[in-house]
């Protein structure tokens, strides 16, 4: 804001150390940080790990000026700092990207950089605009960090890997000597994290100091110089990346947690499918997709960011319009039908954006664990709470949700537990097949691995699912078949015993073995 | 985010504080009638009490439809002059087909028309939001309009009074020494109650105002229980609207006007969200009482008509702020 020198900015910002002292952050009975000591030296990529809830979040909401501690001091270049707001975090040279997105999708690339401080020049006696100068800068800026990105563009014409690259370009315009990045490849396909590690890289050689969040264990040892880790709002301990190895880390992480393993693959019986999928098209999306889905069976679809997974199955659940072939579930043709009929066909879908439209945020644990089965669960029409309790019950205590008390809402719950309260309200409907859309999104790796054991165990009882992850090794670990989708056709069917990851990733982006 | 769960162990502390949370607008709608009992002359005699009941049941018969299309996440701005149309229907009725249908088969066959209208219109609101991606915002601001046109049209712009003898009674007669309507707003109230709180069509009316997309793929049939929160309303409003032109003993183009504002203000003092999703029938019971109470105890102090709007509009700001503030220390 108060820097009209982008250039010089990106240029500059080689301090960066951060300092922790017995930081403390309370909310209400509720210790979220408990005397967090440690020094973030500058220059280097600093992994933050931790499981939901073990307060990484805090952290990142105190160093971004959006919560004050309760007490405690953070040191920035070695002056003590107190934020009161996120102006007094900017002030202070940090900046952070958060997990969501906030770029205005119409407005130009340029624009969204300086979003807010628009560069302005007299025309005629009125201080208008001054979009050459606003793209001149973008553009050097851009071109600074090593981007093709044409600043005019609008943002809706970007990928989400690039729109987060603009995300951090715009935070870098900033000059900060310290930058957050919180969880910036949750929502990105392998070749599209490649662009944002070249990114970090060129600043990390610039001296820029980064804290970075991730579930994903095996981007530390490409990026980090060092981890952090904190389980449970205590600091754990530090190791440097080159010393360390995954299963040392997850100690850290999960303490005595124990690490569940796949159970042994069976054989099926492929005589009668129970979802037939024939030719089937959505314009724009997907075109000509194929296959069967046998009871028991779990077919894992696998594909970049935008190969059309998710449109394909929304298609067949009928959330969406298809423009052609058939749907036969359970010997009927099902073709166009809506979510409706899907449903009482005997389909589930958990979709993978589980807060926007997997739940309703606003309703208790209960309300959401029985809206899909309302009609079941009432005696003509009419419900009650002692009517869902049985309901409620099983799928807590199956699906393990820790709630508290189910009546408040689903919004106070991490986000495994909301994950399996959305699970949950399927397989209240006793369904025959499953469409889990990114089920392991954002989700600790004690969730992700109970939500797993949930999809292996409804397997084994018969129940047939499609299974999709961005995390290709989630998918050879998970699905007993897999089908692979490049630019909204199937390219491959693979056995995932047979095929190791590479292999798997080489197809996904390539759309054809080499 | 993922610390509430630890934070919930206790669920209640009985601190007076958390009382003043839970129930703001008891407790201020019970300190109301306290100062009002002191200050304003007449204010607790039996025959004003059931006075103001008399008002408030024609408000609030409305206001329990009103809390469920707002729950739904849609608004209904077309309730007054569904109201004075509805009052119209039936006097046009009984003025019109006395001798095809009887005196009080007229009437009758008046208010099952206007029942069916009013559901037909509100149930269509909502299938235009559906069809034709006009909010109901709009759809119901040109019925606003046309509806007390057609009313007018109809009456040919007087009051139509060719009512049969005791027709009065509905709104304005006495059952065991209280007003008609007041039964009629009970057993609302009760209905609404029950259909918000025990049965799956309530359930799904707030999954749909909280998260619309999220019902959809839950295979909720979002739309029409949509349309019918706007169907149910469109008839309670052809109830409300008949019980008013016995009340006033003609049906005129020109009954309830404005009366929409303050069916949506006493949902809204009664602490529903106009996003959607949250709301309570009990909530619009307090917010409606609430607004009964202030314009009779401004009435009988002989506060200006013009004051009145002017604390109503405060009040009704003033809520909402109440309602935000304690959501925040929640």
């Amino acid at each position: 804001m108060s820097n009209p020198q982008p250039r010089s900015a990106a240029l500059q910002g080689v301090q960066g150390r951060l300092d922790f002292r017995a930081v403390t952050k309370r909310y209400g009975p509720t210790v979220a940080l408990s005397e967090f000591t440690h020094s973030f030296a500058p220059g280097q990529v600093h992994a933050l790990m931790g499981k939901n809830g073990s307060g990484k979040s805090t952290l990142v909401k105190l160093l971004a000026g959006v919560t004050e501690p309760t007490s405690g001091t953070i040191t920035v270049n070695g002056e003590d700092r107190h934020f009161t707001s996120p102006h007094d975090a900017f002030a202070a040279g940090i900046v952070t990207v958060h997990q969501e997105l906030s770029l205005v999708p119409e407005l130009s690339v340029g624009e969204n950089i300086f979003l807010g401080r628009l560069p302005h020049r007299r025309r005629a006696g009125f201080s208008v605009v001054d979009w050459a100068g606003l793209h001149r800068r973008a553009g050097e800026l851009l071109a600074d960090m090593g981007l093709a990105i044409d600043s005019r563009q609008p943002v809706s014409a970007l990928s989400v890997g690039q729109q987060q690259v603009v995300e951090i370009v715009k935070a870098m315009s900033f000059n900060p000597s310290i930058l957050l990045l919180d969880e910036p490849t949750s929502a990105l396909a392998s070749r599209e994290v490649k662009q944002l590690f070249a990114l970090i890289e060129r600043l990390r050689a610039r001296g820029v100091t980064m804290i970075y969040i991730t579930h994903r264990m095996s981007e530390l040892f490409k990026i980090a110089d060092t981890c952090t880790v904190i389980r449970d709002g205590h600091y754990i301990g530090a190791v440097e990346m080159r010393e360390t190895t995954p299963s040392a880390i997850v100690g850290m992480m999960f303490g005595d947690a124990a690490r569940a393993t796949r159970p042994p693959r069976r054989t099926l019986d492929r005589t009668k499918p129970v979802l037939e999928v024939r030719d089937l098209s959505r314009s724009g999306h997907f075109h000509n997709v194929s296959f069967d889905l046998y009871p028991g069976e779990i077919l894992g679809i696998a594909g970049l960011l935008g190969a059309g997974r998710t449109e394909l199955m929304r298609a067949i659940f009928g959330a969406d319009r298809i423009d052609g072939g058939s749907v036969v579930f359970d010997g009927r043709d099902m073709t166009g039908a809506s979510p409706r009929e899907m449903r009482k066909a005997g389909l589930g879908y958990t979709p993978e954006n589980r807060k926007e439209v997997g739940l309703v945020q606003s309703l208790s644990t209960a309300d959401n664990l029985c809206m899909a089965s309302l009609g079941p669960i009432s005696n003509r029409g009419f419900i009650s709470r002692r009517r869902e309790q049985p309901f409620v019950r099983r799928q807590i205590a199956d699906l393990h949700i820790k709630c508290g008390d189910p009546e408040l809402p689903v919004s106070s719950l991490s986000g495994g537990n909301q994950q399996k309260v959305v699970i949950g309200k399927w397989l209240n409907r006793q369904p025959t097949v499953m469409f889990f859309d990114e089920p392991s999104r954002g989700v600790d790796v004690q969730a992700k691995r109970q939500i797993f054991d949930i999809i292996w165990q409804q397997a084994a009882d018969g129940l047939a699912s499609l299974f999709v992850s961005t995390e290709l090794e989630e998918v050879l670990e998970v699905a007993d078949r897999i089908l692979v989708m490049h630019h909204g056709a199937v390219v491959a069917e693979v056995d995932p015993t047979k095929i190791d990851l590479t292999e798997l990733y080489g197809l996904c982006m390539e759309g054809a073995k080499q | 985010m993922t610390l509430v769960s630890q934070t919930t162990e206790t669920g209640g502390q009985n601190t007076p504080l958390k009382f003043l949370k839970t129930y703001p607008m008891e407790i201020i709608l019970a300190a109301l009638v306290i100062f009002l009992i002191f200050v304003a002359p007449g204010f607790a005699s039996t025959s004003n009490v059931l006075n103001v009941l008399r008002t408030v049941s024609m408000l609030g018969i409305i206001a329990f439809g009103m809390t469920a299309v707002i729950i739904s996440g849609e608004i209904d701005l077309s309730v007054g002059a569904g109201a004075a149309l509805a009052g119209c229907i039936v006097a046009w009725f009984a003025d019109r087909f006395t001798d095809t249908f009887g005196d009080w088969g007229a009437v009758t066959v008046g208010f099952a028309v206007a029942l069916l209208l009013g559901f037909s219109l509100g149930y269509l609101t909502g299938r235009f939001r559906q069809w034709f991606n006009v909010p109901t915002f709009i759809t119901t601001l040109a019925l606003f309009a046309a509806l007390r046109g057609v009313a007018n049209l109809i009456t040919g712009g007087f009051p139509m009074s060719s009512f049969p003898l005791g027709f009065d009674f509905l709104g304005g007669g006495y059952l065991f020494g209280i007003p008609f309507p007041v039964y009629i707003f009970a057993l609302t109230f009760a209905a609404m109650h029950f259909l918000m709180k025990y049965t799956s069509f309530g359930r799904e009316v707030y999954a749909v105002g909280g998260n619309m997309e999220a019902a959809r793929l839950s295979g909720i049939d979002i739309w029409k229980v949509k349309a019918l929160t706007l169907g149910l309303t469109g008839a309670l409003t052809a109830v409300s609207g008949t019980l008013i032109a016995s009340q006033i003993g003609a049906g005129t183009g020109t009954t309830a006007t404005g009366m929409e504002l303050d069916v949506i203000a006493a949902v809204i003092i009664g602490g529903t969200s106009l996003f959607g999703g949250k709301g309570r029938i009990w909530g619009t019971l307090i917010g409606v009482l609430f607004l009964g109470c202030i314009s009779n105890g401004m009435t009988l102090m002989n506060v200006s008509e013009y004051w009145q709007y002017v604390v109503r509009g405060g009040i009704i700001l003033g809520a909402v702020l109440l309602n935000q503030v304690l959501e925040r220390v929640r």
